[in-house]
């Protein structure tokens, strides 16, 4: 039964046009787990991080968090529902700071309705008292991950590697109970990989996080994960612990571009 | 191009030439359909931001060191703010008493468009919506309230907030299909509605037709407010007001809410946003700002009619906030004092000293005397598209670069 | 009766739909809707007016002047103006063609002023054929409908036959790709300009003997061609068409069975309720952002 599980996918499937991104997938997470996903480039993983978000709208299946059906929910609920994420190519809010970057992660957990917002005069008025209870939570994450320096900054006008962890950052500052993060290392030097590496564990540990990634660096994938799920073409290939599933030979093959 | 003369223009900064500025995104004849056009609205923004950071790199880098979290959001920051704040508070309540019955009217209009301003700010520069049609918004506002007040005999106050709310629902209603309407459509779509509140308005007999209404005098609690000074206190208390209440929005989870449905919307729903209610709650908000100014520009003007509120108007209200300066509130200000003097002016410039005479010379042996009033319009358009080619920022751009220039000024 | 109401239609709905495709011309190049567009049909009208009543030449000649006159204030537009935006968003680009508009209507104010003038066409209102059973047009009527046939027509053979429209088209689809395969996609994009902007002035050319010349005669039709072209679906050459004449037709119809006085608003009404069922119009077709 579903409802036991923390979170699952069921027989997800998702075309466009004539091509089949995600095909029938079906797989579930425990609480508490780095489940990765490998696959080569198109073989639908971000498609599947979209679809669990509710960016794409399946066209059949269903996801399962937490006991309860979130598929097709809107987006912003599947967030309220506790699932966070990151994307492939950045998408932080260029023209605001870092601060204000990671404040929005708690959008959620704050209360300022437009008439509080708008008589925000005063010290101890009720917008501005939440306002600073949630800048404290944001400075630890600051501080955590080491963006002090980048506090105030634009992040157009941060480095890539930099914007990397201030988007890590803000879906931490949502506090999701789980998270998903779409090629976390993609485009990162040895040296903030390696950073990049000790915070993932810091933060489940810290955090206790559930975390769903998707990752091409494979020794990354198999330093990190608890369990490894490997799809190509929108299918499932295997799943199963870190060496099974990098030694099968069908993933190998893939990865090979045979 | 528009990357190249960026790149000579900013390669000594280096932390500007960050892939994300120097992606040709926007570029016209590009059919990108991974960007909306609308994310690169700001990166000069950032851009400019960026240089005055790093002109003032020393006083920002105890930006790192732990402050009270309260200094961010506060309003009038530091003692020299609260001091300009009551010599501005002090020149505006003397004011009318210095200068001639026809600049206080003019202060008094100049006033109702810095609210308006505010809101069609709220939601061109930091929600990121076109809107061409704000003059209807402004319209239903209007008549709400002089109908409200000469045919219900509703008290003024309550009046003018109830035309506030019913522009707001308007804006509510038009703020829905922006939820799926990409930039163009969205555009022509508000224009669509302006236009129609304006002919609507002139057909229908309670609104008085073509002529329009008589408006009323303003009363609240029995104190009449229609002499020129006593409207210009109330219209410039009810502007400051609304002026900081978007101060606060902005600088709130609100606030970061439109920026950040303006910057992606996409990243913003995972975070819990829910896109469609700040979309449409910009519209609303913005209906609001535009309404309660109508309401209050029907006294200062004392009457009304459909003419006032044509398509013209909804382009001079989207020209102030590109003039001013967009996503900026010392924008909306700007851009509304300047537009509003301009506009005046224009209608005498023929009494301009040097150019009146010129125009005048042009007039006579090339154009025609009588035609000559129209020169405003070449002038107003000439503003829009040197500032658009020259200062996207604005007059707001132009104050943050005398402001840099005085810091810095012996260097 | 009714087929007369149609008719009368289709000949409005002729400029509605040649205002239309002009936008769109310059909509698929840039992603722009062309502000300007109606003023800039205008003045290339108040041009073939000084030609053919100030200077007197033959209306022939008087045409095509007005017509290069035309292309060359498209091709400025865009060479002079948009080119320069700093940052050439959506928003930044409709101010610039605002501004031009408002330049060009302040120009032809100081020029003309506001009296109202004729351009008489050689083609009378007055004079009309009886097409049977009792529906008529006028010669002019019939010449607008014709010149608009006719150079839809040249349009679609241009855009499909010729080397310079292929480019064009390619440009429009794929500006990356055409770049690459050496079409100088800035030329096709000035070049889109001038060729909408003699379209809007062929359309103005139509509009100035029926109504009157003067600086505000393409208001209307400006704004009739935009909903025009958001009813076929802006990016769509035939939808735009199409949405003129239905247009044009729609607006007789209820002017004539629901409502005279509202008759002018029935546009706008289109607008905001096509808009909201079809959110790309009737033809077009809608993108999804790809993360
Ligand atoms: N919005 C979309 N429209 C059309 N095709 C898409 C869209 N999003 C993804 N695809 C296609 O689906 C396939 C899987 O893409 P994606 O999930 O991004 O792969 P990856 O595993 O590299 O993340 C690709 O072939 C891609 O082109
Ligand atoms: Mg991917």
């Amino acid at each position: 039964m579903p409802e036991n599980d923390f979170f699952r996918v069921e027989g997800l499937t998702k075309r466009f046009g004539g091509l089949t991104a995600l095909d029938k997938l079906t797989f579930s997470v425990e609480k508490g787990m780095l489940f990765s996903i490998i696959g080569p480039n198109g073989a639908g993983k971000s498609t599947l991080f979209n679809c669990i978000n509710s960016l794409y709208r399946p066209d059949e299946g269903k996801v399962w968090f937490r006991g309860k059906e979130i598929t097709g929910l809107n987006p912003h609920r599947i967030a309220a529902a506790g699932i966070g994420r990151t994307f492939q190519n950045i998408e932080l809010f260029a023209n605001m700071t870092t601060m204000e970057n990671l404040m929005l992660g708690r959008h959620l957990h704050m209360k300022t309705g437009l008439f509080g917002a708008a008589m925000m005069f005063h010290r101890r008025s009720r917008a501005a008292r939440e306002e600073m209870v949630h800048r404290e939570r944001v400075e630890r994450i600051i501080d955590l991950l080491e963006l002090q320096a980048s506090r105030d900054k634009f992040v157009s006008q941060l480095p890539y590697g930099t914007r990397k962890v201030v988007e890590l950052g803000r879906a931490l500052a949502a506090e999701p109970e789980l998270l998903l993060l779409d090629e976390p290392a993609a485009g990162l030097n040895n040296e903030e990989k390696e950073d990049l590496i000790f915070w993932i564990q810091d933060i489940r540990r810290e955090f206790g996080i559930t975390i769903l990634m998707i990752e091409h660096n494979m020794q990354l994938v198999q330093d990190v994960s608890d369990r490894i799920l490997a799809i190509n073409f929108g299918k499932m290939i295997t799943e199963g612990e870190p060496d099974e599933v990098v030694n099968h030979p069908e993933v190998m093959k893939a990865y090979l571009g045979g | 191009m528009f990357p190249n003369s960026l790149i000579q223009k900013f390669t000594f900064i280096p932390a500007f030439v960050t892939t994300q500025n120097l992606q040709p995104h926007g570029l016209r004849s590009l059919r990108c359909i991974e960007t909306s056009d609308f994310f690169c609205i700001y990166n000069l923004q950032c851009r400019l931001a960026g240089h005055i950071m790093s002109e003032m790199g020393f006083a920002f880098m105890s930006a790192e060191m732990k402050r009270s979290y309260y200094e961010d959001i506060q309003p009038l920051k530091g003692w020299p703010a609260r001091v300009w704040f009551v010599v501005l508070v002090a020149v505006l309540v003397a004011v009318p008493f210095v200068i001639k019955s026809y600049y206080v009217y003019v202060l008094s209009l100049m006033a109702v468009n810095v609210i308006v301003a505010l809101g069609m700010n709220l939601l061109v520069g930091n929600t990121g919506h076109i809107s061409l049609g704000h003059a209807g918004f402004v319209a239903i506002g209007a008549y709400t309230t002089v109908l409200l007040i000469s045919g219900a005999g509703v008290v003024f106050p309550v009046a003018l907030v109830a035309g506030g709310l019913i522009a707001a629902a308007f804006g509510f209603i038009l703020g829905i299909p922006a939820l799926r309407l990409e930039g163009p459509y969205l555009a022509i779509a508000t224009l669509g509605f302006g236009i129609a509140v304006t002919i609507i308005i002139g057909r229908v007999e309670l609104f008085g037709g073509h002529m329009g209404l008589i408006v009323p005098k303003p009363e609240i609690a029995g104190i009449d407010f229609s002499g020129d000074r006593a409207l210009y206190y109330l219209v410039m208390g009810i502007a400051m007001l609304m002026g900081f209440a978007m101060r606060n929005i902005l600088k709130s989870r609100l606030g970061r809410a439109f920026h950040s449905v303006r910057d992606s919307d996409i990243a913003a729903a995972t975070l819990g946003v829910n896109v469609a209610r700040y979309k449409t709650l910009s519209f609303a908000i913005s209906a609001f700002y535009a309404g309660v100014a109508g309401g209050l520009w029907a006294f200062v003007l004392g009457f009304i009619n459909p003419g006032l509120f044509s398509f013209v108007l909804s382009i001079l209200f989207l020209a102030t906030v590109v003039v001013g300066g967009l996503g900026t509130i010392l924008g909306s200000v700007l851009g509304a004092v300047v537009i509003t003097f301009l506009n005046l002016q224009a209608e005498s410039i023929q009494h301009v000293p040097v150019i009146g005479e010129v125009l005048i010379w042009i007039s006579q042996n090339f154009m025609t005397v009588s035609g000559l009033p129209n020169v405003s319009w070449i002038f107003t358009g000439l503003i829009l598209i040197l500032i658009v080619i020259f200062e996207p920022l604005g007059l707001y751009g132009i104050w943050i670069r005398i402001k840099i220039y005085w810091r810095t000024w012996p260097f | 009766m009714i087929s007369q109401i149609i008719l009368s239609g289709l000949a409005i709905g002729s400029v509605y739909a040649l205002m239309a495709l002009a936008m769109s011309i310059t909509y698929k190049a840039s992603e722009i809707p062309n502000f300007a567009q109606g003023e800039m049909a205008m003045i290339s009208t108040y041009i073939a007016y000084v030609l053919l009543v100030v200077q007197g030449i033959s209306f022939f000649w008087a045409f095509i002047f007005a017509l290069l006159f035309a292309l060359v204030l498209g091709l400025a537009l865009e060479f002079v103006f948009i080119r320069r935006a700093k940052e050439p968003n959506l928003l930044n680009l409709i101010i610039i063609t605002l501004g031009f508009q408002m330049m060009l209507y302040g120009l032809a104010g100081w020029k003309w002023g506001a009296d109202q003038r004729r351009l008489r066409m050689p083609f009378s209102e007055t004079e009309t054929y009886d097409l049977g059973g009792g529906v008529v047009v006028s010669q002019l009527g019939l010449a607008t409908i014709g010149t608009a046939v006719v150079l839809m027509l040249i349009i679609w053979l241009f855009l499909r036959f010729t080397k310079l429209g292929l480019a064009m088209k390619a440009s429009q689809q794929n500006a990356m790709a055409a770049r690459i395969n050496g079409i100088r996609t800035n030329r096709i994009l000035s070049l889109s300009f001038g060729i909408s902007s003699v379209v809007g002035a062929i359309a103005g050319m139509m509009v100035a003997p029926v109504t009157t010349l003067d600086p505000g005669m393409m208001w209307d039709p400006l704004l009739k061609g935009f909903a025009a072209a958001v009813l076929g679906g802006l990016t769509s050459l035939g939808g735009v068409v199409v949405g003129g004449y239905l247009l044009g037709v729609i607006e007789n119809l209820f002017g004539f069975y629901i409502s005279l006085e509202f008759k002018s608003v029935v546009a706008f009404l289109i607008i905001v309720i096509v808009l909201y069922v079809r959110p790309s119009g009737l033809f077009g077709r809608h993108y999804v952002r790809k993360v």
